[in-house]
């Protein structure tokens, strides 16, 4: 291995060289095709390693975020294969449609059928805050009036749209209306990852309340790009 | 490169390049399934289509991540061709049997096809830097790793407990090692050129 030559490549790129001795040096790159060559190497193995360590974490918190989303996806998609005999056809469905006698409003959807809320996962990502930790279990656990004073807190000093959404829902839960609305509308207006489920929970704080019409105009307005566009067309559907 | 005009598909490799939930989840949503149904309908099956898009999705965020990809097409043909050429390729290397790759010239303009070969070459590189990075000594490998995660070379010495002279000269040395090993390995051409 050229000891020399790595070293000299080095300080040139470490600004380390006096006037001269970068002067001689871009001369001898500029009459030497085989030591340019080198010199480009070394320079973009500098850059790979620069990425490599530089975006490590980012890397390894995209590589488990994917394949969660990549397994999610292929598994939805998996039909399922499940062998009925015909009675057990006709039992299901008279279960079913007996449930549905007893249970279910034929004439408006519901605000229980879409309730839904995904649960939250803030801590998981190696945070160690303790209020965030107990308003994601309590969050988790269906405790959304106690989880609502944590998320305050939580929002006093660190104002995300991830914790912000997951406020918005609580408040929803908890029938709190105006607040939940303000919450959703403000992620709304944003241009955060919870824009559109903001939107939806808008759709459904409306739905809660009975109010057909402005649900069904703010479902109108959710982009076909949104993750879970099929329960905004099924609802959109029921409205109609 | 840098004059074509960027298409606006290009918040979609923003999306990628900051790990957005909701745009990885459009990405599988609208692209994803006309890849599933090529490589089923070309001697593959779910899991095998599964695998060349988390692949390609990795390797986006690093061309993304290496400030080296501005789109200049639609994101649709760009995503789908290059998961075609990278199912058609791992099954030529499975089967001994030829496997032609029709280029779509006809349906694509050249600045796709541009754009395709330039992520292709990003990837062999990629492929090829992190081989050789293995190959180096666990002291190179960890000197390299403290040296581009921590503030300056004297913290560097600080923490493997030698001088700032031994770990300046050291650097250099891995660094170089590393362009020795690539260089002999052929092909390794600057970034630059693209």
């Amino acid at each position: 291995m050229n000891e020399e030559r790595y070293i000299l490549f080095d300080q040139y790129l470490q600004g380390e060289m006096t006037a001269e001795e970068k002067d001689s040096f871009e001369q001898n790159l500029s009459h030497d095709h085989e030591l340019a060559l080198e010199f480009d190497t070394f320079r973009e193995v500098q850059l790979r390693l620069k990425d490599k360590f530089e975006f490590e974490e980012e890397r390894e918190a995209f590589k488990a975020n994917l394949t969660t989303i990549s397994d999610k996806h292929f598994n939805t998609n998996k039909p399922k294969v499940v062998v009925m005999r015909p009675w057990f056809y006709a039992a299901a469905a008279s279960i079913i449609i007996l449930f549905g006698l007893f249970f279910f409003d034929y004439n408006n959807p519901t605000f229980a059928d879409y309730d839904d809320p995904e649960p939250a996962s803030f801590v998981e990502r190696g945070d160690t805050n303790a209020t965030l930790k107990e308003a994601q279990t309590a969050f988790n656990d269906g405790k959304y009036a106690a989880a609502i004073p944590l998320f305050e807190e939580i929002l006093k000093e660190n104002k995300t749209p991830e914790i912000e959404y997951f406020y918005g829902v609580a408040l929803l839960e908890e029938s709190k209306y105006p607040k939940a609305e303000s919450v959703f509308n403000e992620l709304r207006s944003g241009t955060s990852a919870y824009k559109e489920k903001a939107t939806w929970n808008l759709a459904l704080s409306k739905l809660k309340q009975k109010k057909y019409a402005a649900c069904k105009e703010i479902l109108e307005t959710i982009s076909q790009d949104y993750e879970n566009y099929d329960d905004v067309e099924k609802l959109l559907d029921e409205l109609n | 490169m840098g004059k074509s005009k960027i298409h606006p598909d290009q918040m979609y490799i923003e999306g990628l390049a900051a790990n957005d939930s909701a745009i990885i989840q459009t990405i599988y949503k609208k692209f994803v399934p006309k890849v599933v149904m090529f490589v089923m309908n070309n001697s593959g099956d779910k899991e095998h289509s599964q695998d060349i898009v988390q692949e390609i999705m990795i390797l986006l965020f690093n061309q993304a991540k290496a400030n080296t990809l501005e789109l200049t097409c639609p994101f649709d043909a760009y995503f789908f061709l290059l998961c075609k050429r990278k199912w058609l390729n791992e099954l030529k290397k499975t089967s001994n049997k030829g496997v032609t790759i029709n280029e779509d010239a006809v349906s694509m303009n050249e600045s796709a096809i541009e754009l395709i070969t330039h992520t292709e070459e990003f990837d062999e590189k990629q492929q090829l830097f992190d081989t050789m990075f293995l190959k180096l000594g666990d002291k190179c490998q960890e000197l390299l790793k403290l040296n581009f995660t921590t503030k300056t070379m004297e913290e560097v010495a600080e923490k493997l407990n030698v001088t700032y002279g031994y770990v300046r000269k050291k650097k250099s040395l891995c660094v170089g090692q590393l362009t020795q090993w690539i260089q002999e390995a052929g092909n390794f051409k600057s970034l630059k050129n693209n």
